[in-house]
């Protein structure tokens, strides 16, 4: 099935949305998570970006991007609120009806060990996104797009909805301002 | 030269990935689930309107009439109807409103989102009426 095909199904049965999140859900979690570097902020970061979604499918049209590309771009949006809050979010997850609570509170504690553990064997990247996070926002998104996520620059910047120069203008600065950082650890 | 190699070692470095999270597929139902929808449509808030204007309407091409009188003359007259149409009715579309109002605010969980408003609005416009055919009926 094409992607306009699913946006089709989607808007004329909300229901098929489940075929979305099935998809993406889980390399939006792991930008999320690898942005944040906290499983219970990321889970509910996460949670955010997919009901957004889901009340703006109905308004989202091909204008050359793709679904992958704008949920990336609402993760990030969700991301920007978060580190420019700086303060524990209204969790949607704890506000959320499930039809079972405590088996959803397992798998969630579940996950949240497994991620902490593999998290644990990459301590250079901890080292990193640890200095990543103490530079400004638009250097954190950039980085973070191109060394994590492996995301070429005409994706980041359809992502962050900038031209390619900017972007590339943002890397090179970045880039040498987390070095810096990074030396100084 | 530093900086390129500082590059290579952020290209080559490990990443932690995610494997499997088993508590997808239950975020997915109850998201899906939650997607605040407006119980109440046009069609259910043409009810009270049409009540309301063709009292008003009442009121004004009769002389002498208030928009009291008549809804008293009506209870006098129909007064199962009356209970049904001034009474039951208004609340059964406030408890809805109220739910509708509930759900969207859980689900969006900030009191001053303009988002908010927009989805709910019409739940609110409801809420009111309703209250204002049942103050009106009880006095």
């Amino acid at each position: 099935m094409t992607e306009a095909e699913l946006l089709n199904r989607i808007k004329n049965d909300p229901n098929e949305f489940a075929e979305l999140f099935k998809s993406y859900y889980k390399p939006i979690f792991g930008y999320i998570f690898r942005r944040t570097g906290k499983f219970d902020d990321s889970a509910d970061i996460a949670a955010d970006t997919f009901l957004n979604a889901l009340e703006h499918i109905n308004s989202f049209s091909y204008k050359g991007i793709s679904i992958k590309v704008w949920l990336y771009r609402i993760a990030t949006n969700e991301l920007y609120r978060y580190f420019k809050q700086k303060k524990r979010r209204n969790r949607l997850i704890e506000r959320i009806d499930f039809e079972n609570r405590a088996m959803f509170n397992n798998y969630l504690y579940d996950d949240k060990i497994e991620l902490e553990k593999e998290l644990q064997h990459h301590d250079r990247f901890i080292t990193v996104l640890g200095a990543l996070k103490t530079l400004p926002i638009k250097y954190m998104e950039v980085i973070s797009l191109r060394y994590f996520e492996g995301k070429d620059n005409k994706e980041i910047a359809q992502i962050l909805n900038m031209n390619e120069g900017t972007l590339k203008s943002l890397l090179s600065r970045g880039l040498e301002k987390l070095r810096k950082k990074c030396n100084q650890i | 030269m530093e900086l390129q190699n500082f590059e290579n070692n952020l290209i080559k470095m490990t990443k932690p990935e995610v494997s499997q999270l088993k508590h997808q597929d239950m975020l997915e139902a109850a998201i899906v689930k939650a997607r605040a929808r407006s119980a109440v449509s046009w069609w259910w808030l043409c009810i009270p309107m049409y009540l309301i204007a063709a009292l008003c309407m009442k009121t004004f091409f009769m002389p002498g009439t208030t928009l009291i009188s008549n809804m008293a003359e009506l209870t006098n007259k129909e007064s199962y109807s009356s209970i049904l149409l001034f009474l039951f009715l208004p609340i059964v579309l406030m408890i809805i409103s109220a739910i509708t109002i509930r759900n969207a605010y859980t689900t969006s969980g900030k009191a001053k989102n303009v988002a908010l408003l927009q989805k709910v609005w019409l739940n609110v416009i409801i809420l009111i009426i309703s209250i204002i055919i049942i103050i009106i009926y009880s006095l």
